[in-house]
């Protein structure tokens, strides 16, 4: 059931950074980092993706109802990539109750920074806020633990303990768990 | 306690690190203990200890403990 036209039309700003609905002309962009090692090794699928792979994939993604794509903006640069996509049957994502994320940060100056935390805190508080998303799910390899320990810093539990480990979030387990780091990135310039 | 040394406990106390681990080439999210969690309890510390409140354009530049120094000058804390 895919759309006429891009399902995505949201664009958030919170927390210092924005959220662009992916589009034709950040693909080349998102095709580099995607390929970038260190982003390729987390991937469930490490494969490299070529020029006709990722705009076979832009070009379903971006009409599909089930998904929606961001690029992430920081201080006037793209910086990486997040998504949501529905778990449950028939659902849109802003239908779902279940919804499983993505993220990368394709830019390295920016992957091992306290910024990374932005875009996904954005993102959460626009589902669980504004579509009334009830859980989110990941699933991340148990040797990524860059991911796991970001994710249980969000207030995710886990809640399948295998290779592919499987992860759960509630908003009010977010909320609780994310306040500390929200208040730190929503100062405003000079509050002393 | 210069303001030298004074960073250096700081650093010390919020990341749970022997102050001889504090140089000025350490940096976020290579150690263990400087994680996420950690770095806002140093923020809160080194705010406290030297009376600042820091942007948050500085909270997030402050990857490392050189840069903690340059950000921290920008706010009158001089390290001779």
């Amino acid at each position: 059931m895919l759309s006429d036209e891009p399902v995505n039309q949201f664009t958030l700003s919170a927390y210092q950074v924005e959220l662009l609905p992916m589009t034709q002309a950040h693909q080349a962009l998102l095709r580099s980092w995607r390929n970038q090692d260190e982003i390729r090794r987390q991937m469930l699928s490490a494969t490299l993706i070529t020029e006709e792979q990722q705009q076979a994939w832009f070009k379903k993604t971006h009409l599909d109802p089930k998904q929606l794509h961001w690029v992430i903006k920081f201080r006037d640069q793209l910086i990486g990539a997040t998504n949501v996509k529905s778990l449950e049957a028939g659902k849109t994502a802003e239908q779902a109750n279940l919804l499983e994320p993505g993220l990368y940060i394709g830019e390295r100056r920016y992957q091992g920074n306290i910024i990374a935390f932005a875009p996904t805190l954005a993102m959460y508080d626009f589902c669980f806020d504004q579509l009334g998303t009830k859980r989110f799910r990941a699933v991340v390899k148990r040797s990524n633990q860059n991911a796991l320990s970001y994710n249980q810093k969000l207030g995710y539990a886990i809640v399948e303990d295998q290779e592919l480990m499987v992860l759960e979030l509630e908003a009010e387990n977010y909320r609780r768990a994310t306040a500390p780091i929200k208040q730190f990135l929503s100062r405003t310039r000079n509050a002393k | 306690m210069d303001t030298q040394q004074q960073l250096q406990q700081a650093f010390s106390d919020a990341l749970g690190i022997p102050p001889e681990k504090v140089s000025d080439g350490l940096t976020y999210n290579t150690i263990p203990e400087w994680d996420s969690t950690a770095h806002m309890v140093l923020i809160a510390e080194l705010e406290n200890v030297f009376d600042v409140m820091l942007d948050t354009d500085d909270i997030i530049d402050m990857s490392s403990v050189a840069q903690a120094k340059l950000i921290l000058q920008k706010y009158n804390v001089s390290f001779a």
